[in-house]
């Protein structure tokens, strides 16, 4: 056992406990954080597996940018809100139920119908380092890349539409 | 490699974990932190199937979701926003306005 | 230029224009194309008989209109098929049928629905001529459809009075039933020869080697759809109601022409009937007792049409009669005189009620020979026709009947002819008895009635001057020599050859007798008619009720059927079993939709946890059948 796979199991372990800290914890903030701390986590499982784009990205989009907006929001609202007080809806029970349920369910699922196979002819395993995959990402993938762009457009038009609509409806 | 089946198990708690804050969680902020928790599980299966399977396209889905990710944070948020504005509340058991 | 085809389409186009365009153009025009049309398709007529007697006696005129259907190497042609038959009875429609189109200029003067009126006699015209040009039964089964059409609109042509219309329903009906037997005969016929055309079939059974089917079942069948259109016991009940429509419509559509389709189309298929001596006799039996027992009906009518309406049941009869016996060119022949003198009884009778104002009671008339003279005298020349008074008309054709009765070799028998004699001597007696009442005995109108008593314009007197005169001398035309190429007259018993002019003298007797009973009872107005009622007054009530026929279908047919219809096929079929599955599985689809809408509560983290089960779900199935 490696210092590698001790790493791995660690960062899998501290990912655990963010997520169950999620669940548990009253305030959004914390549950911000407990997300945070998941999501770091998982960049580090990532750094370890050496898959270096993806782990940077997770660092500079998701905790940089996604849950930076989040916590801003979380500090923009009424913390008396009841929402913040009363942590569990009438689902409490038949939730977590349903969700152990699909957690063997999906595990049942992956023991049966086994690993993946490796896909005959497939050159030796591909460079996750940023530079060689930003090259062949972009050489293999640049219509996605660019239609990606499109997504992003639209996301923002509805996002100004929404405000705009909240504005009408309040004034 | 005893590695794939642990992530792969992590990831499915991980989503299970996400689902289960989704549906029993009241704060409607909350439950967008789960989603993005679900998302993540998401993507940590697609990285263990990428590099079981050493092709680039998982890592390629995983740049996709973080776009998409982007995208439903920047539409969520308001959505939110306008919520607590109009309702003066973020308990979602409150919006049941809909109902058969 | 296929002359036929003019023939048949020139009422058509009068039927589209006063159908489309009468309302709007207005009613000199609606005169025009109505009475114009169908003398044109007289003088068509007039021509291609003219074509036809330069072509040789038993030559035929043939045009093929279009084809219809094909199917493989067959198929169904609208032709048409002019012969002397054919010729005969397209003259009396187009002939007759503009005289009355004439009268009508006058006797519907006033009618709002003017146009709508001259539109259905148009195609009635039109129909009629389809019928009896039409070469295939195919062509003639549309002809015979139509004609029911057209007289059921013309009998409810008053359809705000509910009785009419349900007079009309009642023809329509009756027809149907008939129509079924026709339409099984034609069926028969085409299955055993390939062929619906009427010459063909004629050929088909006078040929050696006989057609795989009964003759006398076919006879019979197409018997069944004549006995519907020509008012014969059992299906006669509708004549008499259908008296409800204009009596131009009476006098053309169910005096003249229309009934007399049966007759046609008898002598027309005379091939079948030749070959089937029992479908003869059933046609003989049927047609001597519907004289003899309308007859009887008209002995007490008091509406003056439904007195000429049983006259007219009772002559159809007669020609049925002739038929039975084998003599076809004889019944024609009374087709022939019938259309002049019951036409002409008919509009007298319409002039009459003309002149009363609406009045058709003949015990409220009496006394008009003085007022309207020109009625008066067409009305008795006509009387005298039918009552076989020689030497009118009626007198001739009568006598052949009687005389074929008894003496034809194919059928003929001393009871028909008893039946039939009486059934003659009847028809005298309760035609004058009508022409007494109406016209000669001292008057029994109110004041009010008889003030405003005038003669009809001249369009209707001219007609029924013109009836009048070819009811006298129409009979001096020796038509079943005419038609003999085409429909040979049978011969006679040998025991009885050289009777013929005696039995001639029986039947004038027995016509003067008839006149003579009349003139006794009725010279001096209702008194000793009404003591005879009183004599035998189960007698009376039997005949006035019209032996109860119309009451026996309603408790035979007509409740039972109400009331399967009613419980059975309305209460149990379509309220119970189509309304109630319906109505059950709507119930079901909203109980069910009310209990399913609950699963909609509004709450996101609910419909979540049914996506998760679906999951789950999907999950399972793919471990069972991935």
């Amino acid at each position: 056992m490696t210092i590698d796979q001790l790493l791995v199991y660690f960062f899998g372990a501290c990912a655990m406990l963010g997520g169950v800290l999620m669940l548990v914890a009253r305030h959004p903030m914390r549950v911000a954080l407990a997300l945070i701390s998941c999501m770091l986590s998982l960049a580090g499982i990532y750094a370890m597996l050496g898959v270096h784009v993806v782990a940077v990205f997770q660092v500079l989009i998701y905790v940089g940018a996604v849950m930076v907006f989040m916590v801003y929001v979380i500090m923009l609202l009424d913390v008396r809100d009841p929402s913040f007080v009363r942590r569990y809806s009438r689902m409490l029970l038949p939730g977590v139920v349903l969700g152990a349920l699909l957690a063997g369910a999906l595990g049942v699922s992956a023991v049966r119908l086994g690993a993946p196979a490796i896909q005959p002819g497939a050159s030796a395993a591909p460079s996750y380092l940023v530079q060689p995959f930003s090259v062949e990402f972009l050489r293999e993938y640049w219509l996605h890349f660019e239609l990606t762009s499109v997504l992003l457009v639209a996301a923002v038009v509805a996002a100004i539409a929404i405000i705009r609509t909240g504005r009408r409806s309040d004034g | 490699m005893a590695d794939t089946q642990l992530l792969l198990g992590l990831s499915f708690v991980l989503f299970a974990l996400g689902l289960v804050g989704v549906m029993v969680r009241r704060n409607a902020l909350v439950m967008l932190m789960c989603m993005e928790l679900m998302l993540n599980a998401v993507i940590l299966a697609l990285v263990t199937f990428s590099l079981e399977t050493a092709t680039l396209s998982g890592a390629v889905l995983v740049f996709l979701i973080f776009v998409v990710a982007a995208a439903e944070i920047a539409i969520a948020i308001p959505i939110v926003l306008q919520l607590s504005r109009q309702r003066s509340s973020l308990d979602v058991e409150g919006y049941d306005r809909l109902q058969g | 230029m296929k002359l036929l085809t003019v023939i048949v389409l020139l009422p058509l186009a009068g039927f589209l224009l006063n159908g489309l365009l009468g309302r709007r153009l207005g009613r000199t025009f609606v005169s025009i194309v109505g009475c114009g049309l169908p003398i044109l398709a007289f003088l068509a007529t007039l021509k291609a008989v003219l074509l036809l007697q330069a072509a040789g006696p038993d030559a035929a005129l043939l045009e093929v209109a279009y084809r219809w259907a094909s199917f493989g190497d067959q198929g169904f042609d609208v032709a048409f098929y002019f012969d002397r038959l054919t010729a005969v009875m397209t003259l009396i429609i187009t002939g007759v049928g503009s005289l009355i189109h004439v009268y009508s200029t006058g006797y519907m003067k006033d009618d709002p629905g003017y146009a709508r009126y001259f539109a259905y006699l148009n195609l009635f015209l039109f129909f009629m001529l389809t019928l009896v040009l039409g070469r295939s039964l195919l062509v003639c089964f549309v002809g015979w459809e139509g004609v029911g059409l057209a007289s059921y609109l013309l009998i409810g042509f008053w359809f705000e009075d509910p009785a009419k219309a349900a007079a009309g329903k009642k023809a329509f009906i009756t027809n149907r039933v008939g129509d079924a037997g026709f339409l099984l005969g034609l069926f028969l016929l085409y299955w055993a020869l390939g062929t619906v055309n009427m010459d063909e079939i004629n050929a088909a059974f006078a040929a050696p080697v006989a057609p795989a089917v009964s003759a006398s079942l076919v006879g019979v069948l197409l018997f069944i759809g004549a006995t519907g259109k020509s008012a014969q016991i059992p299906l006669h009940v509708w004549l008499p109601d259908a008296m409800a429509g204009p009596t131009p419509v009476s006098a053309l559509i169910h005096a003249a022409t229309m009934v007399t389709a049966g007759v046609y189309l008898v002598a027309r298929l005379h091939g079948i009937y030749e070959h089937a001596p029992e479908a003869s006799q059933v046609v003989a039996v049927i047609g001597v007792l519907t004289a003899f027992f309308a007859a009887t009906i008209a002995l007490v009518q008091t509406d003056i049409k439904k007195v000429l309406a049983y006259s007219t049941v009772s002559q159809l009869g007669l020609m049925f009669l002739a038929l039975g016996v084998g003599a076809y060119g004889v019944a024609v022949f009374h087709v022939y005189t019938h259309a002049f003198f019951k036409a002409c009884l008919f509009l007298g009778a319409g002039s009459v009620i003309h002149a009363l104002g609406g009045e058709q009671d003949i015990r409220k008339m009496g006394g008009l020979w003085r007022r309207i003279p020109l009625t008066f005298g067409t009305f008795a020349v006509a009387t005298a026709a039918i009552a076989g008074i020689p030497p009118l008309a009626g007198f001739f054709s009568k006598d052949e009947i009687l005389w074929f009765a008894l003496a034809s070799q194919h059928g003929g028998s001393a009871a028909l002819w008893v039946l039939g004699s009486a059934a003659s001597l009847l028809t005298s007696f309760y035609m004058f008895r009508l022409l007494w009442l109406t016209f000669l005995t001292p008057s029994r109108m109110s004041h009010d009635t008889e003030h405003h008593v005038h003669e009809s314009p001249f369009s209707m007197t001219g007609v029924l001057i013109v009836l009048a005169a070819l009811s006298a001398i129409g009979g001096f035309f020796e038509l079943p020599h005419f038609l003999e190429p085409l429909l040979p007259i049978p011969a006679v018993a040998g025991s009885l050859e050289h009777y013929e002019h005696t039995f001639v003298f029986v039947a004038v007797a027995v016509a003067l007798l008839g006149l003579a009973a009349a003139t006794f009872m009725y010279r001096r107005g209702l008194a000793r008619g009404e003591a005879l009622a009183a004599r035998f007054p189960r007698l009376h009530r039997i005949l006035g009720g019209k032996y109860y026929i119309d009451e026996l279908y309603e408790a035979v047919l007509y409740r039972p059927l109400h009331w399967v219809s009613d419980r059975v096929f309305l209460g149990l079929g379509d309220r119970l079993l189509i309304d109630g599955s319906l109505h059950g599985l709507a119930a079901l689809t909203r109980r069910a939709s009310g209990r399913l809408s609950r699963v909609q509560t509004g709450q996101l983290q609910w419909y979540v946890a049914m996506a998760v089960i679906g999951v789950v779900g999907c999950l399972v199935w793919v471990w069972r059948h991935g």
